[in-house]
C-alpha cells in the first residue's frame, strides 16, 4: 500500500457566482520517500488538491464532493477535525509559496517552532528548544542559538523559507507538501532552497508532493510528474520518461512554451493559444479541446480517461518504473511532439460540434461577416 | 564555496532583536509628533495626579469676595471664576475627571467591543452576522446622541458618563477587531499554523489576537482623545457630574458662557486644556500607528 492514495478526488467550491469545478476526479499514489511533481498552470487545481489533502479547504465554500485521500491507511476525508489536527504537522506538513507572509510577524522564531514541537510531542520546552536549534542548524541558518530569538522580519526571504522548512520537518512528517516553495524567491536562492529540500527529505525519508508551474523545478527534483489541467490529471510518467516522450498535447504545449538553451530546429517557442476553460461550467468533453491543435471530434464530447500510453499487463502506479499514462483521444506523434505542431498531412483540428459551438459562441461571439460601419467626417459632410 | 556561504555572510552581524514591542518603542521615540503628544499626555496626567500638591486651593469652595479676578493676579495665575474659585486649581482637578472617565470608558469600550469583535471574528457565520448587525445599529446612532440617551436613561453620574462614552466607542472597537481577525483568518501564517496542527484556541490567542491588537491599541489611544471631548461635551450640555460644583472642563465652559465679555479667559483656559489633552492622545495614536504597523516598517 502506498503512503498516500488519492482516489477519484472531486473538489468543488460553491460561490455566489455558482459552483467552481476545481478538481474533477483525480487519482494518484505516492510511495514513502518518493518525490512527485504536480505541474500545471494557475487555476488547474494543483493547490486545491494540496489543500484537500491537508483538509484546509476554505470553509464553507470548498468541499470534497467525492473520493478519498488515504494517508498510511487512514482516510482523511472522513476523519474528525480533532484527528485531522493531530495528523497535521505530525504526518503531513506543508511549505507555502510566500515565506514573507507565512510566519507570524509578532512571534519570535523560537516561540513558533517550540510551540509546534510542544503541541505534538510530550516534550518539555527546553527539549523543544534544543530541537529547534538543531533544526535551524540543519537548514543552514548560521548562529541558530541567536537567530532563534529573532523575529521573522529580521530574516531575508530565502532564510525565512529555510525556517519554514525547518518548522515543517520539525516532527519528521511522512509527507511534505511543498506548494510553489521557490516561486517567491530569487533565482539564485531558489536553487539553494531546492537543494536543501531535496537533501533533507532524502535524509529523513520524507515523501514530497511538489506543486509548481515551473517545469524546471520539477525536472530537477521530482522522480515522477503528474501534469494537471482544469482539475484533471492529463498525463503522468516518471520524470525522464515525461521529458523524453511528452505525449499529451498539453504537456507538449508546456514544454514548447519554455525557452531552452539546447534548442535544435524544433526549439521554436510555440505558445498554447487561448485560455483555460471557465471552471464555473461542469466539464464536458476534454477540457483542453478548445486550445488543442490535435483535437478530433470525440474530444468535444467525450473526456478521455487516463490510460497507459502503450498496452501493459499491469499498471504500475508509483516508483521510477511507473506506467506512462495519458488522457487523450489523439496523442501527438513523437515527431509532432518535437516540433510542437501537428504535421500529419491533411490533419485539421476538428471544429466544435453544433451543441458545443452554441455554448462557446455565447462566450465569444463570432464576428466574421458582421459589418459595422463607422462613418468618417468626410462621409457625413458629403451627405450634407 | 558552499550553498550556505552567502546568506551566512549576510546575516552574520545578526542584529539581536530586542523584541517586537521594544522595537516599536524605539521607532516611537524617533517620531517627533508622537513625542510631543507624549509630552502633552505627561503634563495632563501629572496635572491630574498632582493637583492637590500643586495647588493650595479648594476646587469647590471659593470666596465670593475674590470672584472674577483677572489672570496674573497675585496668587491666582489663571484668575478666578464666578464663585471666586482659583481657575488653575479647577483645571487641574478637571484633568482628574477627564482622565478618570476617559481611561475607564475606553477600558469599558474595549471590554464590550473587544469581546463582541473577538466572538464575531473568531466564529464568523451566523454569529458574526447577528453581532455585526447589532453593532451597525449602534454605529448608526451619533455618538454624542447615544451618550445623551444613556445618561438621560440612567440619570446623571460619573459611572453613567463612563458607560455612555464607553458605549459610543464599543461598536468601533468591535468592528476594528472583527475586521482584523477576519483578514487574519485567511492570512498565510494562520493557514501555515493550521497546517502544522495548531488548535482553534491557539490560533485565536497566539496567532490572530496579538496581530489584531496593534490596530486596537491605536484605536484605543485615539478613542481617549474622543472620550475627553465627549466628556466635556456632555458636561457642556449639562449632563456632566451630578454635583454642579465639580470641576469638570465641559461644565466650566457652560458656566462661563454668560460671562464671555467680562471674563473670556474662563472659556479660554478650559478650552485650551481640552484641546491640548485631545491633541496629545491624537498625536500619540498616530505615532503608534506608524510604529506598530508592520507594513510601514523599514
Amino acid at each position: 500500500m502506498a503512503l498516500l492514495e488519492v482516489r477519484d478526488l472531486v473538489v468543488r467550491f460553491r460561490t455566489h457566482d455558482g459552483t467552481i469545478y476545481a478538481v474533477n476526479g483525480i487519482t494518484f499514489n505516492l510511495e514513502a520517500g518518493e518525490t512527485l511533481g504536480l505541474v500545471g498552470e494557475s487555476g488547474c487545481g494543483k493547490s486545491v488538491t494540496n489543500l484537500a489533502i491537508m483538509r484546509l479547504l476554505p470553509k464553507p465554500a470548498g468541499r470534497i464532493e467525492r473520493g478519498s485521500v488515504t494517508l498510511d491507511g487512514v482516510n482523511l476525508v472522513a476523519l474528525p477535525e480533532a484527528d485531522v489536527r493531530e495528523m497535521r504537522g505530525r504526518d503531513v506538513a506543508m511549505i507555502f509559496q510566500d515565506p514573507m507572509t507565512s510566519l507570524n510577524p509578532v512571534l519570535t522564531i523560537e516561540e513558533q517552532m517550540v510551540e509546534t514541537i510542544v503541541a505534538h510531542r510530550a516534550a518539555s520546552r527546553a527539549e523543544a528548544r534544543k530541537r529547534a536549534v538543531e533544526l535551524l542548524g540543519m537548514v543552514g541558518i548560521p548562529h541558530p542559538e541567536t537567530r532563534l530569538r529573532s523575529y521573522p522580519h529580521q530574516f531575508s526571504g530565502g532564510m525565512r523559507q529555510r525556517v519554514m522548512i525547518a518548522m515543517a520537518l520539525a516532527l519528521e512528517p511522512k509527507l511534505l507538501i511543498a506548494d510553489e516553495p521557490t516561486t517567491a524567491l530569487d533565482v539564485t536562492i531558489q536553487a539553494q532552497v531546492l537543494e536543501l529540500l531535496q537533501d533533507l527529505t532524502a535524509r529523513l525519508g520524507t515523501a514530497v508532493l511538489l506543486i509548481t508551474h515551473d517545469l524546471g523545478v520539477v525536472a530537477g527534483m521530482a522522480e515522477r510528474i503528474n501534469v494537471m489541467y482544469a482539475g484533471f490529471i492529463v498525463e503522468t510518467a516518471p520524470t525522464p520518461e515525461l521529458f523524453a516522450r511528452p505525449s499529451h498535447p498539453y504537456t507538449v504545449g508546456l514544454l514548447h512554451s519554455i525557452p531552452r538553451v539546447d534548442a535544435d530546429e524544433g526549439g521554436e517557442l510555440v505558445p498554447i493559444e487561448g485560455v483555460p476553460p471557465d471552471q464555473r461550467r461542469a466539464p464536458v468533453g476534454c477540457p483542453f479541446a478548445p486550445r488543442c491543435a490535435w483535437r478530433v471530434e470525440a474530444c468535444w464530447t467525450d473526456n478521455p480517461p487516463l490510460v497507459p500510453l502503450e498496452p501493459v499487463s499491469t499498471v504500475v502506479a508509483t516508483g521510477p518504473g511507473a506506467t506512462h499514462q495519458i488522457a487523450c483521444h489523439n496523442p501527438p506523434l513523437p515527431e509532432e511532439a518535437r516540433t510542437g505542431r501537428p504535421t500529419r498531412p491533411g490533419f485539421v483540428a476538428a471544429p466544435p460540434p453544433d451543441a458545443v459551438f452554441d455554448e462557446l459562441a455565447v462566450a465569444a461571439p463570432d464576428l466574421e461577416g458582421t459589418l459595422v460601419e463607422f462613418p468618417t467626417n468626410d462621409a457625413r459632410e458629403g451627405r450634407r | 564555496m558552499t550553498a550556505t556561504a552567502t546568506p551566512a555572510r549576510r546575516t552574520a552581524p545578526a542584529r539581536a532583536s530586542r523584541g517586537l514591542w521594544r522595537d516599536a518603542l524605539a521607532r516611537l521615540t524617533r517620531n517627533g509628533p508622537a513625542l510631543l503628544g507624549m509630552f502633552f499626555i505627561v503634563v495632563f496626567v501629572l496635572a491630574a495626579v498632582l493637583a492637590p500638591v500643586i495647588s493650595p486651593y479648594d476646587p469647590i469652595a471659593g470666596s465670593l469676595a475674590n470672584r472674577l479676578q483677572a489672570p496674573g493676579t497675585a496668587g491666582h495665575v489663571l484668575g478666578t471664576d464666578l464663585q471666586g474659585r482659583d481657575e488653575l486649581t479647577r483645571i487641574l482637578y478637571g484633568a482628574r475627571i477627564s482622565l478618570q472617565v476617559g481611561v475607564i470608558s475606553v477600558i469599558m469600550g474595549l471590554a464590550i467591543g473587544g469581546t463582541l469583535g473577538a466572538i464575531a471574528g473568531a466564529f464568523g457565520g451566523a454569529v458574526d452576522n447577528v453581532l455585526m448587525r447589532m453593532v451597525d445599529v449602534l454605529l448608526a446612532i451619533p455618538g454624542i446622541l447615544l451618550a445623551i440617551g444613556i445618561v438621560a436613561w440612567l440619570d446623571r453620574g460619573l459611572p453613567q458618563i463612563m458607560l455612555a462614552v464607553g458605549m459610543t466607542n464599543a461598536p468601533i472597537f468591535a468592528r476594528i477587531l472583527r475586521g482584523s481577525l477576519l483578514a487574519l483568518r485567511e492570512a498565510d501564517f494562520v493557514v501555515a499554523a493550521r497546517s502544522i496542527g495548531a488548535t482553534p484556541l491557539r490560533l485565536l490567542l497566539r496567532h490572530m489576537l496579538p496581530n489584531a491588537l496593534t490596530s486596537l491599541i491605536v484605536a484605543a489611544t485615539l478613542a481617549l482623545a474622543t472620550a475627553i471631548i465627549d466628556v466635556a461635551g456632555l458636561g457642556f450640555l449639562g449632563l456632566g457630574p451630578p454635583d454642579p460644583r465639580t470641576a469638570e472642563w465641559g461644565t466650566m465652559l457652560t458656566d462661563s458662557t454668560k460671562y464671555l465679555r467680562e471674563a473670556p479667559y474662563l472659556i479660554f483656559f478650559p478650552g485650551i486644556a481640552i484641546v491640548i489633552s485631545a491633541i496629545g492622545f491624537n498625536l500619540l495614536g498616530d505615532g503608534l500607528r506608524e510604529s506598530l504597523d508592520p507594513r510601514l516598517r523599514r
